[in-house]
């Protein structure tokens, strides 16, 4: 599985371009043909033979860790998914964002056998993206930015010739820099779910004093387990304005508070609506509907009554798409649910009326007290 | 051994991670819970409203709560010569026994969540009388009746006494009413033929009712 990084990079680190050559001219079983065009590569760049300095990746404390073979470092963000749903893989932090959440981890990177007083830029770039590009986004965290936050990060270049800055000047020292990915919250043609490890990111070092690349590697994500983004669904319920407060509590609560069969003197973000036999205290609330890389765009939602009341002659749950109705029982056969919504959309709130029907009965049915019910609210993306 | 590794690790590659009720990963369905939750009191309503039985009708009308309704008998006098609002019984002597003007008008009575509903009953009283002497509240009689009166005979002088109510509508009254129900009831004022200083002139009396569901 996987091992720390910062032993694995730390003794395997990139060769610089100097050793590369130094390799190069080592005795090998080479043709004649072939070493003449190796020392006529020499000759007409001498100026290679004198670069030096060479760079880690290092992990960082509590940050990713991963495996370099070569000059490339292997690493995997494990199971990810568009809603930062879930703890992510160890060294890994995720943010949602309004339009999909950021996997991110902060890393060090090392310059060593710089020249005295020479200094040198990292860059990197999208030199191979994934095979599915609007599913997952490489992104970058460069030295100058707050790394152990999402806000520090952006999309990381696609282009050699313009790539993002990793660190911009640094002598032989070490910094906190950040690798991320990011999961823009599709759905329909855009969105995807699986296994994607297609992706290499390139980095460049330069001296920046002679203007020189000087070691180069690449970061790809062929770890285990799989770099993998996985279809998540979320929904919630909230408050409406004007209605009854819905409090998150194991999932949700909504107190009608004390109502009666006439409809006298309904609480606070309740209205009475008549009805046949009693009355319904109304109430609007909130469903939100969030699901990700769904080739569907839309949503079913159905609710019924998991738990009915103790007294369901009395008391019965009701759902209707206004205010003022129509009420319809909500099912309390699991089997055949009340139907809330058809075409739901993705992060596309729906204000629904929930009614508390209370019937006007007296006499030895009739009942006094406290009473509650469970209802269950289902979505579904097809 | 290594058969058994295989199935373990397909299990684990096909788990559907859940988190709470209100999300999940590598699933198409969620299903989050909501608890509601009421206390049910027991109510009562008793409403007024304009009788329809009487050969006419003094009209009640929503007051300023309070009052929380009003009628209006309009002008009356004690031979009878005006013909007031709604209806009149002139004097069998004019001059020596009082003129009635009345009307019937309808009670009523709403109640939910009574466990025991057979004792209940609506009693009436004035609550606050006329300024004028020569004025007084009166209702059929007896105080349930729901016939339509035939003459001041009919009448019977409303009970002033809160400790004293007169009983509009009995046990077996509300049970035949029912909830919701309706009961037609009769009142009126009598005015007699005194003659002195401060008998003329606009004045108003409050008559309370109340309603126990038992």
């Amino acid at each position: 599985m996987m091992r720390a990084v910062h032993s694995e990079w730390s003794q395997r680190q990139p060769r610089s371009v100097d050793e590369e050559c130094g390799k190069a001219f080592a005795p090998s079983p080479f043709s004649s043909a072939a070493l003449v065009i190796l020392v006529l590569a020499v000759l007409i760049t001498p100026k290679a033979a004198l670069a030096q300095g060479a760079f880690n990746l290092l992990a960082s404390p509590g940050g990713i860790t991963g495996v370099l073979t070569g000059t490339d470092y292997i690493n995997t963000f494990g199971n990810m998914n568009a809603l930062g749903i879930g703890a992510p893989q160890t060294g890994l932090k995720v943010t949602a964002v309004a339009n999909g959440a950021i996997y991110f981890s902060q890393y060090q990177v090392q310059f060593t056998g710089l020249p005295a007083g020479h200094t040198a830029r990292l860059t990197a770039y999208v030199s191979a993206n994934f095979n599915h590009p609007l599913a997952l986004v490489p992104e970058n965290c460069p030295s100058t930015a707050a790394c152990n936050t999402s806000g520090g990060y952006s999309p990381t270049s696609t282009s050699a010739a313009g790539p993002s800055i990793v660190v911009a000047s640094m002598g032989n020292a070490t910094v906190t820099v950040g690798i991320g990915l990011f999961l823009p919250d599709n759905d329909g043609a855009g969105a995807f779910a699986g296994v994607d490890t297609a992706a290499v990111i390139s980095y460049s070092m330069t001296d920046l004093t002679t203007n020189r690349v000087v070691a180069t590697a690449t970061w790809t994500y062929n770890g285990t387990p799989n770099n993998t983004v996985q279809v998540a669904v979320r929904l919630t319920l909230g408050t409406a304005t004007g209605g009854l407060t819905v409090t998150p509590a194991a999932d949700y609560s909504m107190a009608f508070g004390n109502v009666n069969g006439l409809g006298i003197g309904p609480g606070a973000g309740l209205t009475t609506v008549a009805s046949a036999g009693g009355i319904i205290y109304s109430t609007p609330y909130l469903l939100n509907p969030v699901f990700t890389d769904f080739s569907s765009t839309t949503a079913t939602i159905k609710a019924y009554v998991s738990t009915n009341f103790a007294h369901p002659a009395v008391l019965k749950a009701e759902d209707a798409a206004a205010g003022a109705g129509p009420y319809t029982a909500i099912s309390t056969n699991v089997a055949a649910p009340t139907q809330i919504a058809t075409t739901a959309g993705d992060r596309t709130s729906i204000t629904r009326y929930l009614g508390l029907f209370v019937a006007n009965t007296n006499g030895a049915t009739s009942f006094t007290g406290t009473d509650n019910a469970t209802l269950t609210f289902t979505m579904t993306v097809p | 051994m290594k058969k058994n590794l295989f199935v373990l690790f397909a299990v684990l590659a096909l788990t559907t991670a859940a988190f709470a009720g209100t999300q999940a990963v590598n699933t198409n369905t969620v299903s989050p819970t909501l608890q509601i939750s009421a206390t049910i009191q027991k109510a009562v309503q008793l409403t007024l409203s304009t009788g329809t039985t009487a050969p006419l009708h003094c009209v009640v009308a929503a007051g300023a709560n309070p009052p929380d309704y009003t009628m209006n008998f309009g002008n009356v006098d004690a031979l009878g010569i005006n013909t007031g609002n709604c209806n009149r019984f002139t004097p069998a002597t004019p001059g020596t026994s009082n003129a009635f003007y009345w009307t019937d008008y309808t009670l009523n009575p709403v109640y939910t969540s009574q466990a025991t509903t057979a004792a209940s009953t609506i009693t009436a009283y004035v609550s606050t009388n006329f300024a004028l002497a020569n004025l007084s509240v009166v209702r059929s009689n007896p105080a349930n009746s729901s016939a339509i009166p035939a003459g001041v005979g009919s009448f019977a002088a409303m009970s002033t006494v809160v400790g004293a109510q007169d009983t509009i509508a009995n046990a077996a009254d509300m049970t035949t009413a029912g909830s919701p129900g309706t009961l037609t009831r009769f009142i009126g004022v009598s005015i007699a033929p005194t003659n002195g200083a401060g008998l003329t002139g606009t004045t108003t009396a409050t008559v309370t009712f109340t309603m126990t569901i038992n």
